[in-house]
């Protein structure tokens, strides 16, 4: 042995001592030092798994729902929402499930929330139902129109719109979606086979409009003038456009 | 998402040309990784100069061997920096050295690191300067001379026998270190050339381009330096010397400049699906530091100089004028390299339908000013280890190993 140390040149003892201290060091600190959960294969840690499997639960599963609310489960489940939870827009209800009666898990009525998946983004696959929220019937909650649980694109009135298509896709988007177009214009039957030579009419008195927007009507939920003294001598249409009624966001 | 990310992210949304991916406008990458592998290819070009001397015995470049040596190991020290800040918790890097990870190639980097530092540059050091140390704990003054002892690992055999075995070492481990220095900086092209996903990086080609990008890099920064600190000694510069790792340098560049004209005409070549979106980013956003900074300026222009150099025989102070000046267009050339394979691979969308911009940031962690710090803190390493370790000995004798 001793032999063997003579015939090993020096600093190679002196470089092995070192290195063997270095190593044996980061051996020690290896063992003793970092914690066991450090030193796990696994993708997860267990104490990790532990911590998560003891939180709160506060989802309770699309499921569960069905056992008391089954018609919205079932409508829900055939239209195109088929692959939303119930939690997606109720939020967390595990606690409505223990205790149905206290807690009540919220229904989002407001404009603000269905934007959030259908505002207009390029990102966003095609056919993808997607809105410009300002210009889409602005104000209105959108469950006024859609049914959340079967949210079916509204079926605009169609019977003028093989002619004036640019006309429908305008009012398809604004507050008069659901007014057919004779509501207003005066058309007819000859106007289909002749349009150039038989017009349809537009309004000439304020009345028609006066019916929804004076202030004595008895319509809900929509602006409201006072038909004698506003705008004069005008027809309404001169200053309002029909098609896509502006809107005061204020 | 903080509001001061959301206000810069929107700016820049406002220079995006064509379509991107929304999740695609914050470039993760930023100076710092650009600063990563130029400092990596300094170390490792610097090692392949001071290889020269030991494994391959071109004499002329002995005055540069302990020089390259040095800077190698300053810019090494210098080297995971970039990295530690970039990630954003410096100090919780020593997690990462006492729980590796075996299974994943950009941990590789500190394996690659660690054995590069400890088993082929500091060994090397080691032995080529414990005669030195030795005696250097002999002679000099308390504390100097226990710091000497501690250097030397209190050694004091300085036979005939002893110093042959240092240098037969410094031999072995050379030769260790050539392939070692190629592995290290290998390493940081084959993390870009195996993001196959981007076709601007993914390229078999990269590593080999980082490698002699790297050389072209390290062989300039060690003649500016000899050039800079010889002069500033008072010393006369060894043109020989000199003259010998120019050549070296235009060899290297040519090699490097060779790849790089493969790289491209290969990518022309192929002209896969991306290459509309890589040429309009080359022709827009790259313009200035691809095509001016990196081809001509980097390139082109100290390539014809070197050339220019060899064919005509110039006096000894235009030659020293022109391989100063085509050393710093080099450093200047090699920076650029790396900004346009790390900025530019993220430039461009991976829809190959648009385009991004990047926007430096001046503080921070990862700002402009850091960077600075971190190319300069090498050299102020060096200057220690300069004083510490002088490659001219102490009394300003010649070295004579």
């Amino acid at each position: 042995m001793k032999i063997f140390f003579t015939k090993v040149p020096d600093p190679i003892i002196r470089l092995v001592i070192v290195f063997g201290v270095f190593f044996g060091v980061i051996l020690f600190v290896r063992g003793f030092v970092i914690p066991k959960e450090l030193k796990e294969k696994g993708i997860h840690r267990t104490s990790a798994i532990e911590r998560e499997l003891a939180s709160e639960i506060h989802y309770a599963g699309s499921g569960i729902c069905a056992e008391c609310h089954d018609e919205e489960y079932d409508l829900k489940n055939e239209g195109y929402h088929q692959k939303l939870s119930c939690e997606v827009c109720h939020g967390p209800a595990m606690e409505h499930t223990e205790e149905p009666d206290d807690f009540t898990p919220p229904a989002p009525r407001q404009r603000k929330f269905c934007p959030e998946c259908h505002t207009y983004n390029p990102s966003r696959p095609t056919g993808f139902p997607q809105i410009n929220p300002v210009a889409h019937n602005p104000l209105r909650p959108c469950i006024d129109c859609h049914n959340p649980h079967d949210p079916k694109p509204l079926t605009v009135p169609r019977e003028c719109s093989a002619c004036h298509a640019q006309i429908a896709i305008t009012k398809a988007g604004s507050h008069h979606v659901m007014l057919e177009c004779t509501v207003c214009h005066d058309t007819p039957d000859e106007h289909k086979s002749t349009p150039r030579l038989i017009r349809a009419g537009k309004p000439v008195k304020r009345d028609l409009c006066a019916s929804c927007h004076d202030k004595d009507s008895g319509v809900k939920e929509v602006p409201k003038i006072d038909v004698y003294t506003h705008g004069e001598k005008y027809v309404c249409w001169q200053c309002h456009s029909p098609h896509m009624p502006e809107v005061n966001h204020e | 998402m903080s509001i001061e990310l959301v206000d810069k992210l929107t700016e820049l949304l406002k220079q995006v040309t064509g379509f991107i991916y929304p999740n695609e406008i914050q470039i993760h990458w930023t100076l710092l990784i650009v600063v990563y592998p130029y400092i990596t290819g300094l170390v490792a070009g610097a090692f392949i100069l001071a290889s020269l001397v030991k494994v391959f015995n071109v004499k002329e470049v002995q005055p540069t061997y302990r020089l390259a040596m040095l800077t190698a190991l300053a810019f090494l020290i210098v080297a995971p920096l970039p990295l530690l800040l970039h990630l954003g918790h410096p100090e919780r890097s020593y997690e990462i050295f006492l729980t590796p990870n075996l299974s994943s190639a950009m941990a590789m980097f500190g394996f690659v690191y660690a054995w590069y530092l400890m088993l082929v540059l500091l060994l090397e050091i080691w032995f080529e300067y414990r005669k030195d140390m030795v005696l250097w704990g002999k002679t000099e003054k308390f504390p100097m001379n226990w710091f000497y002892k501690i250097l030397s690992l209190f050694s004091t055999d300085i036979s005939e026998k002893a110093v042959a075995f240092d240098k037969k070492a410094v031999k072995a481990i050379t030769i260790v270190g050539i392939p070692s220095a190629f592995i290290l900086h290998g390493y940081v092209g084959f993390i870009f050339g195996s993001v196959k996903a981007n076709p601007w990086w993914s390229s078999v080609l990269i590593p080999i381009v980082f490698l002699f990008s790297a050389i072209v890099s390290g062989i300039a920064i060690v003649l500016l330096l000899y050039m800079i600190i010889t002069t500033s000694r008072g010393k006369q510069i060894d043109m020989k010397c000199l003259d010998r790792v120019a050549s070296f340098l235009l060899y290297a560049v040519i090699v490097d400049f060779s790849l790089e004209v493969l790289d491209f005409i290969h990518r022309l070549y192929e002209s896969e699906e991306s290459i509309t979106i890589i040429t309009t980013m080359v022709l827009n956003k790259l313009s200035i530091s691809l095509i001016v900074m990196q081809i001509l300026l980097g390139m082109l222009l100290p390539l014809g100089i070197l050339i220019i150099v060899k064919i005509f025989r110039f006096n000894q102070e235009l030659r020293k004028l022109l391989y100063f000046v085509s050393a710093i267009m080099i450093q200047i050339g090699i920076f650029s390299t790396r900004w346009n394979v790390v900025i530019g691979g993220q430039m461009f969308s991976k829809s190959f339908r648009g385009l991004l911009t990047y926007k430096m940031e001046i503080f921070g962690l990862e700002g402009l000013l850091m960077a600075v710090f971190l190319l300069i803190l090498p050299f102020l390493i060096l200057t220690v280890l300069l004083k510490v370790l002088p490659p001219w000995g102490k009394n300003n004798e010649t070295n004579t190993t």
